[in-house]
């Protein structure tokens, strides 16, 4: 009797590994994001949030093909190599299945570097560089979000278009200033803006760059000021965004139109705390935040979705306009989760890299098939942005009254562009 | 080149002059840290970091008039100046400094993430917006321009305080010779609180300057901190005068480099200069 009694339970032991297993299949994918330091109040801490509600909301409806998603998020503290010793950390440690988010391109560009080279399946959610992926031959590295080129071309292609009809002189004419933090993605925005805004004619006057911890930008205002943009183009983070519109503002610097670039300048809710109405007229280029898209124009299932994220993220951060960088988190873990994974399992076998990596190769979503409108497939193995999403896209928002709007383009628009300053407008000529 | 000479080279030199008091102001508390306790604040900056978060709260959520605000930011960055030194200094005032320069790095380290924790991650302002003073197409910040009032004051006053007071006339006594001033009579732990006391409330003028300038958040620090020790260097560790002055030469080079070329390299060459005076004056361009 004794000796059957401990058979059983050497048997029970033994085979309780097992039944944890099935009861307990999971995936865990380590995000990296900011929530302390200067680039969590610049966008990574709506992305962290707006990730977490894809996850909560997956796992609510009983995870992805039976697996659980545990997510680990660290805190890369807006520092570079912070975010490289977290991923390693994610790897090594948590053993992690996918490493997934991260905010800036400071951080994207040499760490997925480190993570492909692992052969880790890496899921870029918000960064946006072109750099992290030209010519890199990336092979375990994705990204459905857009990438800077399409920032700078964005915002030359629309001042363009309105140079004669809001602005009232020819293209050539039209004086054109691009600032920039002095990061990858600032760099790699401006150098798209610069190519587009030459390719198109415009007349660029000053072009330069700075750090996003300046304590003092008073020069740069000064030399804009020798320099009378009609337009200027900035990319930053924030506090850098927030100083030199405080510097701006006392120096009496007059322009017609201040186009921004994602990161500090989609905090609008921020912005205007700090400058109630001087940043009326004001843009943002990004992904489309997803509550400003007209769901008509989206797969029927987006509506419910994008109500479900402003629930979700309304409920952690309280009544106010969403940032784009709530969407970016949500939408793309959503394409991770809902689209590559269930791929991945049943068709591949597996959530090891390589058949994460063959399930992202397979993604093909229609335009529109995305929160964000965008459809998602990635430029294949031998192409020089491998692993980028090929169908994304971005779209220039202008806030007025407080409220976003889509100003271009045009097939989307939801507002007649402001375009120049009204008179009595504090930046006004 | 030469078309860059006009009106707005003026108000960039301007500028700079300000920017140049503001640095002043915000290297006094240091220098005088140093001067006297020979220990190196890393955290000086997170110290104005708290200041900052003070005069916001009292002035933004408590509705105190901003003056008032102002007053008690001082005094509380003053007390925690002096509780820095009682529970942290103190212990290692005799150890070796580069221990020293790690305690205060940890707590650099451990004011940021408690203001993360108790004040969260959010850029804030007092939301006044000062008006501008112009002169013809030149425009200037009044911000800046109290910061160098205020500046000049502040060197002033502390000037007098050491020079006519008993206990500033104590404080340099111990700071020219640590071990002989006991045998006198001075008590050398009762100087060095008041004088971490004193470096507190400098950190906290410089607080209240900054608040009206620059948004709080708690990575604030990282933007002047390690200036501000460059400029306290450059201009001799411990020398009031000398780092008074090293934050126009600084804040020049900053300001004219950054007009005359790209903006960063007005910092490039701030700092090439701040190398090449390390090789030929070591011990700081106006040390004695």
């Amino acid at each position: 009797m004794r000796i059957h009694r401990l058979v059983t339970t050497a048997a029970l032991l033994a085979l309780a590994p097992l039944f944890a297993a099935a009861q307990q299949k999971e995936i865990k994918i380590g995000f990296i994001y900011d929530v302390t330091g200067p680039f969590a109040g610049g966008g990574s801490e709506p992305a962290q949030i707006g990730t977490k509600a894809a996850v909560d909301y997956i796992n609510e409806r009983g995870g992805v093909e039976g697996y659980k998603i545990v997510p680990i998020f660290a805190d890369a503290q807006s520092k570079a190599d912070v975010a490289i010793n977290e991923a390693t950390r994610l790897v090594d440690q948590e053993k992690v299945d996918i490493v997934a988010g991260v905010y800036s391109s400071a951080q994207c560009v040499p760490l997925v570097q480190q993570t492909d080279a692992r052969k880790k399946f890496t899921w870029l959610n918000v960064c946006v560089a072109t750099a992290v992926f030209k010519d890199k031959k990336l092979t375990y590295v994705f990204r459905p979000t857009v990438h800077s080129d399409q920032y700078g071309a964005a915002s030359c292609d629309y001042i363009h278009y309105y140079s004669k009809s809001k602005f009232g002189v020819e293209p050539a004419k039209l004086r054109v200033a691009i600032i920039h933090e002095d990061g990858p993605y600032g760099v790699g925005v401006a150098t798209g803006n610069e190519a587009q805004c030459k390719k198109l004619g415009l007349d660029i006057v000053l072009k330069e760059g700075y750090s996003a911890t300046a304590p003092d930008l008073s020069s740069l205002v000064t030399k804009l000021k020798r320099a009378r943009p009609d337009v200027i183009l900035h990319t930053g983070y924030n506090p850098d965004i927030t100083l030199f519109m405080r510097q701006a503002k006392e120096q009496g610097l007059k322009f017609k139109a201040l186009v921004g670039h994602g990161a500090g300048h989609s905090q609008m809710e921020k912005l205007r705390q700090s400058f109630g109405d001087d940043v009326n007229y004001f843009h943002s280029i990004d992904p489309a935040a997803a509550q400003l898209l007209d769901p008509k124009t989206l797969k029927p299932a987006m509506g419910p979705l994008i109500q479900e994220l402003i629930k979700r993220y309304q409920a952690v951060k309280g009544p106010g306009e969403l940032p784009p960088h709530a969407s970016m988190g949500f939408n793309n873990t959503w394409i991770l989760l809902t689209d590559v994974l269930p791929r991945a399992i049943k068709k591949y076998g597996g959530i090891d890299s390589e058949s994460l990596r063959k399930a992202a190769l397979d993604t093909d979503i229609p335009l529109g098939g995305t929160m964000q409108g965008y459809g998602v497939k990635f430029y294949g193995p031998g192409t020089p942005l491998a692993g980028q999403n090929e169908r994304s896209f971005v779209v220039v928002m202008q806030y007025v009254n407080g409220q976003a709007k889509i100003a271009w383009p045009r097939e989307i628009q939801t507002v007649d562009p402001v375009l120049p300053f009204p008179k009595g407008h504090v930046f006004a000529q | 080149m030469t078309e860059l000479l006009d009106i707005y080279l003026l108000e960039a030199v301007l500028n700079g002059l300000l920017l140049g008091g503001l640095f002043a102001l915000l290297s006094l508390g240091l220098n005088l840290i140093f001067g006297v306790i020979d220990v190196v604040w890393i955290c000086y900056a997170e110290l104005m970091m708290c200041g900052m978060y003070a005069v916001y709260y009292l002035y933004v959520q408590f509705h105190w008039p901003l003056a008032l605000a102002m007053l008690a930011a001082i005094g509380i960055v003053a007390l925690l100046g002096f509780l820095l030194h009682q529970f942290v200094i103190r212990p290692v005032l005799a150890a070796e400094p580069i221990n020293q320069l790690l305690v205060t790095g940890g707590v650099l380290f451990f004011l940021q993430a408690a203001a993360t924790l108790a004040f969260g991650i959010d850029f804030r302002n007092l939301g006044l917006a000062l008006p501008a003073l112009r002169v013809g197409d030149m425009s200037f910040s009044a911000a800046r321009l109290i910061a160098f009032g205020v500046a000049l004051l502040g060197v002033l006053g502390l000037f007098l305080f050491l020079n006519r007071t008993y206990v500033g006339t104590a404080i340099r006594a111990i700071s020219q010779d640590r071990a002989v001033m006991p045998l006198m009579g001075v008590s050398g732990p009762r100087i060095f609180a008041i004088t971490s006391a004193l470096g507190g409330a400098l950190a906290g003028l410089g607080a209240c300057l900054l608040v009206l300038q620059y948004d709080v958040h708690p990575a604030i620090g990282l933007s002047f901190g390690p200036i501000v020790f460059l400029i306290c260097v450059l201009g001799g560790l411990g020398n009031l005068l000398g780092g008074f002055a090293a934050a126009f030469v600084f804040a020049q080079f900053i300001s004219i480099g950054g007009y005359f070329f790209a903006i960063e390299w007005g910092y490039v060459i701030a700092f090439a200069f701040f190398i090449a005076a390390m090789f030929w004056r070591p011990r700081g361009l106006f040390s004695r």
